[in-house]
């Protein structure tokens, strides 16, 4: 048993630095994101995190904590938004749905996050129409604290086209790092294009 | 396997003896006033729960009102008596999960989660005992020392045990979950005890772990998953399974009586600020056949205009076609119950826009408006009205690109499926299975 757990240690290890690949985004180079149809133009230097099980995509300046930048690219009706099985048993995520309004995304955002993340405390904020993408969508903002108590701040657009889900969302310490990343993340946001795609 | 066996109590005696030999016993319950813990193991675990606290004290997840924080506290008090309660700390916690913990120094933590499940004092009381019923046992510090002798014996099992080892760490973990266990039964029979002793109805208890079964299994139910509730725990089970703990407290239950009292009215008015933060907590964790059980237990004695407000939020997040009509219904009957919350009046807006009954839609986000005229969302609300006044058919607002206007076949026209999935109940439970090693 003791040698089954050491055995799994070791490879951990040894696979680790392959799960943490991460790869240099240019600043001015038009890159497609999330494996979707969605492509942003950054105006600095972001490090993509690599998370492969997890549909979505997510970008850091200074690392995961300080400021991530992530990308949901086309999910499609009964996805959620972390990718998480539909019959998962103890911790179910909710799921996008096509027929729902766009307001009813910052509740989906939330309720993954609580699902997902053990968030028990969080709050919307504020909604407002946008375009996004070259699309009508919305523009929300939200807080919440995890475990870690340090109180996070988050923007999020999001627009739902062809019956699919594209947003983005930034996330910081709303101490300090939020206002210091947002401008960057903005820059993105307004960079951000999604192909017409054939039904 | 013999000479191992001898090896094994040779290791384990030399390695606990001159603790065993400097550890001088307590002779004082824990709760005595200004107690200080005795020993390097119990001063140890004191220092650590101390650290916990003072995180505890300035968490943001923590409720501060300080008339729920006082009736619980003189909850406990009438349950085990002033003497022993008046040195506890209490702790709120905003999670939705069904739990409560006591560490070693006399802080208690208590889930919004437990209290949303609750239905009255004597429940409350019953929980909350059983708890300080760990405190009182030092059940902690037995689980600590008990925690050190068996990883002890575990590594010495692998040393020299040869073939033989892997059994032996198999009966040396089964016989420490099975003490976790047993503590466990002597805190819910010290509970019983205390409640037996107090003006509240002790037989209260069974029916917390009765309904807490057929939530699980409504939870299962609504996702179509299989579950039946345990008759016996497994072997690595830290709790009684929750039928057990049933028939126990109902074989207790029916040898002291049915007396006392329930407190059902008093329980009902400290929670009444709070219970639609807890059902609006619990409702977010997409666990829709939980959710829907603990809101039909709770309307047992009628559906007021919160219970009905819950329903409707329920039923929108899950939003099927036949979910949307529940749950405009539900909100009807809430804001014609009374319900204040400017924000059931856009929830209706949005449900019927899903639902495509464009006028009514826009009048109910109007009447949100106007009560709420700077609402952080009153550009966006403004917009959906404009959209459902604009023309018939339209796809509003979703699963349409660039203009907000129509298409015809667009999916809006489309059968909706199901937005969301349903849950087990997240994360530890009942009163149940510690999740961090200073308290349980």
């Amino acid at each position: 048993m003791s040698l089954r757990g050491g055995l799994l240690a070791v490879l951990l290890v040894l696979a680790s630095p392959a799960i943490a690949s991460n790869t240099l985004i240019v600043a001015g180079r038009s890159v497609a994101v999330a494996k979707s149809a969605m492509t942003v133009t950054p105006d600095r230097e972001w490090n993509r995190i690599l998370s492969p099980p997890a549909p979505n995509e997510v970008w850091t300046i200074d690392g995961q904590d300080l400021n991530e930048l992530d990308f949901f690219g086309g999910i499609a009706t009964n996805q959620s938004l972390f990718g998480e099985k539909m019959k998962r048993r103890s911790r179910p995520q909710p799921f996008f749905n096509a027929t729902m309004l766009i307001t009813d995304v910052p509740a989906l955002l939330e309720n993954s996050y609580r699902a997902l993340i053990n968030i028990n405390v969080m709050a919307i904020d504020q909604i407002e129409p946008v375009t996004f993408a070259g699309h009508q969508g919305i523009r929300f903002t939200y807080g919440y604290t995890p475990r870690d108590e340090v109180r996070r701040k988050g923007e999020a657009h999001a627009a739902i086209v062809d019956g699919k889900l594209y947003m983005i969302t930034f996330e910081a310490p709303a101490l300090h790092f939020f206002d210091a990343g947002i401008a960057a993340a903005r820059a993105v946001v307004a960079s951000a294009t999604v192909a017409a795609t054939k039904k | 396997m013999r000479r191992a066996l001898s090896l094994i109590l040779a290791g384990l005696a030399l390695a606990a003896s001159p603790a065993a030999a400097a550890e001088p016993k307590p002779t004082l319950p824990p709760f005595s006033w200004a107690y200080q813990p005795v020993g390097v193991d119990e001063r140890g675990l004191w220092m650590e729960a101390d650290d916990l606290e003072r995180e505890f004290r300035d968490s943001r997840l923590l409720v501060r009102d300080e008339a729920l924080n006082s009736y619980i506290h003189g909850v406990l008090c009438r349950a085990v008596g002033e003497d022993r309660c008046k040195g506890v700390r209490l702790y709120i916690i905003r999670d939705p999960s069904f739990n409560a913990s006591m560490a070693a120094n006399g802080m208690m933590q208590i889930n919004t989660g437990l209290l949303l499940r609750l239905h009255s004092e004597a429940e409350l009381a019953a929980a909350i005992a059983h708890e300080f019923g760990h405190f009182e046992l030092r059940h902690t510090l037995e689980a600590f020392k008990r925690r050190r002798r068996s990883t002890d014996a575990l590594m010495w099992a692998g040393i020299t045990g040869g073939r033989n080892g892997a059994n032996l760490q198999l009966a040396i973990i089964g016989s420490f979950f099975r003490f976790k266990r047993e503590e466990e039964i002597a805190a819910d029979i010290r509970s019983f005890e205390y409640l037996a002793a107090s003006t509240y109805r002790a037989a209260a208890s069974p029916a917390i772990w009765e309904r807490m079964m057929a939530e699980y299994e409504a939870s299962a139910a609504a996702r179509k998953l299989k579950f039946r509730n345990a008759r016996r725990p497994s072997f690595v089970d830290s709790h009684p399974t929750d039928m057990q703990r049933m028939v126990y407290l109902k074989a207790l239950a029916a040898e002291h009586g049915d007396g006392g009292e329930d407190g059902v009215d008093g329980y009902a008015k400290a929670l009444a600020a709070w219970r639609p933060q807890f059902l609006a907590d619990a409702i977010k964790l997409n666990d829709f056949g939980g959710s829907e059980y603990i809101l039909a237990e709770l309307a047992r004695s009628g559906w007021t205009k919160e219970l009905l407000a819950a329903r409707g939020d329920l039923y929108r997040l899950r939003g099927n076609p036949r979910d949307l009509t529940v749950a405009a219904q539900a909100y009807r009957d809430a804001i014609a119950q009374g319900a204040t919350d400017p924000a059931i009046h856009r929830d209706l807006g949005m449900v019927l826009l899903r639902s495509g009954a464009r006028a009514d839609a826009a009048t109910a986000l109007q009447r949100y408006l106007a009560l709420r005229p700077d609402a952080a969302d009153k550009t966006m609300v403004a917009l959906l009205i404009d959209q459902a006044g604009a023309t018939s058919g339209a796809a509003v607002m979703h699963a349409e690109s660039g203009a907000p206007a129509v298409s015809p076949g667009s999916p809006a026209n489309a059968p909706p499926e199901p937005a969301s999935g349903g849950s087990a109940v997240a994360g530890a439970r009942a009163l149940a299975p510690a999740n961090d090693g200073s308290t349980k």
